[in-house]
């Protein structure tokens, strides 16, 4: 029993001390250094959070060029693929089309009226709010993370916690801001709560994401009179988004909430942040 | 062959583990997702490598791997390497301890090694305040395990042809 304890013990001391004839580190060392590395994250000292912030850039960059080859082939895949879907897309949008332009009319008068009582409640309107268009430099999303990283960050005064638009789609809220980069977490993620408003019951709700392809609307009051195709937006509560910004409908299934969202998450290149200074203050 | 495109073609093999490690990180594609499979090859990747051909990754290389894994993914600095390093760890450990070197042998020691990275993946995740979907970490686990000999016979192919 002793000789083997001893093996054991040789084996343990052999394969964490010993560096090996090419390895240059010492696995005890880089493990200590990883486990330094994870509580540093906690950290906010101005060295250290610079210093993240900058091989956090550099790799963003090293994995733009790296994922270069297979950006390309997926693009091409998809030129090709909606060459083919051409003649049905356009039939689709023929029928859209007539389907909006009626509906224009009717939104226009309740635009009118709207405006109208407003300035009857003497209502303040939001500060003035700035989109910053930005391009989605990495779309790496892992089982973990639903998430992409922009190419703006602090250079152009964005900010943790500022909304996220796909056309005028809410997608997401900023997480974390580098010089030149930041990241978006997708309302998909697990992470992400949302307080948002129904259409047309008022009902205010948390839109929750589970990491799957639909997130779940949470705390709605129990005798609630939710249909199919009920139309969400952030109700703005605790100042967090501005209100009224469209994210999708509604979508039951076995008495789960689900949300349609309106922009494909799959498929966004481009995106607006919005910088109202009302709703971002810290 | 001469003996010189012989030394060529093995210090060109030593560098394709490596230059895979890289690719994996850097592309963010360490988790192949198709619908509910979810497999970690990059687990499966750094134990192979340490454990059957142990001059081709470095414990220094797999650490950097890891901590770009932990940025392109966005997960906080730190718990990549260390998980990778955990699997390195074992990997080696098995290496001292073993001579003949199989299929199932390694098959069955990779369980307890991708239990101890998961236990620390969720330990480091938890204190990091970061919610974990146990059931896609369940199942990331199982599939990492079931597609192990699949990927075992790859590297060993890639292996054999390089002459590492």
């Amino acid at each position: 029993m002793e000789t083997s304890r001893e093996d054991v013990s040789i084996a343990i001391r052999s394969a964490f001390l010993k560096k090996g004839t090419k390895q240059r580190f010492s696995l005890f060392v880089l493990i200590i250094i990883s486990c330094v590395l994870i509580f540093l994250q906690e950290i906010e000292f101005k060295p250290i959070k610079y210093t993240r912030v900058l091989i956090k850039d550099a790799i963003y960059r090293g994995s733009v060029i790296v994922s270069y080859p297979g950006e390309s082939f997926n693009s091409i895949k998809n030129f090709f693929k909606n060459h083919f879907n051409l003649y049905s897309n356009y039939n689709e949008l023929r029928r859209d089309y007539e389907e909006i332009k009626k509906e224009k009319y009717q939104s226009d008068f309740l635009k009118l009226e709207n405006s109208q009582l407003k300035k009857i409640v003497q209502e303040t309107l939001a500060t003035s709010e700035v989109l910053v268009s930005a391009k989605v430099l990495l779309d790496k999303k892992s089982p973990y993370l639903n998430s992409f990283i922009l190419n703006v960050g602090s250079n152009k005064e964005i900010k943790k916690g500022m909304a996220v638009l796909s056309k005028s789609n809410f997608i997401g809220r900023i997480v974390d801001v580098n010089f030149f980069s930041s990241r978006v977490l997708l309302l998909t993620d697990l992470n992400s709560k949302i307080p948002v408003i129904l259409e047309p019951s008022g009902h205010l709700a948390i839109l929750s994401g589970r990491g799957e392809k639909l997130p779940t609307l949470e705390y709605l009051p129990k005798d609630n009179k939710i249909e199919d195709g009920d139309k969400i937006y952030t109700s703005g509560k605790e100042g967090l988004f501005a209100p009224g910004i469209p994210i999708g409908e509604v979508k039951i299934e076995n008495n789960v909430y689900k949300v349609l969202v309106f922009s494909d998450l799959n498929q966004v290149l481009y995106v607006n942040v919005k910088t109202g200074e009302d709703y971002y203050r810290k | 062959m001469s003996a010189f495109s012989i030394k060529k073609k093995t210090r060109i093999g030593m560098i394709i583990p490596l230059l895979i490690l890289f690719i994996i990180s850097l592309n963010g594609i360490s988790i192949i997702n198709f619908k509910f499979i979810t497999v970690n090859i990059h687990y499966i990747l750094v134990y192979y490598f340490v454990l059957r051909k142990p001059d081709t990754l470095g414990y220094g290389f797999i650490f950097l791997s890891g901590i770009i894994n932990d940025v392109v993914l966005g997960l906080p600095l730190g718990i990549n390497s260390l998980v990778l390093l955990i699997v390195a760890s074992v990997a080696t450990y098995v290496r001292t301890l073993t001579v003949r070197v199989t299929l199932i042998n390694d098959w069955i020691s990779f369980i307890p090694a991708l239990l101890i990275a998961n236990f620390f993946y969720f330990i480091s995740l938890y204190f990091s305040d970061f919610p974990i979907n146990y059931m896609q970490l369940f199942n990331n686990s199982i599939f990492t395990i079931v597609f192990y000999p699949i990927l075992w016979a790859l590297f060993s192919l890639i292996s054999n042809y390089l002459e590492i």
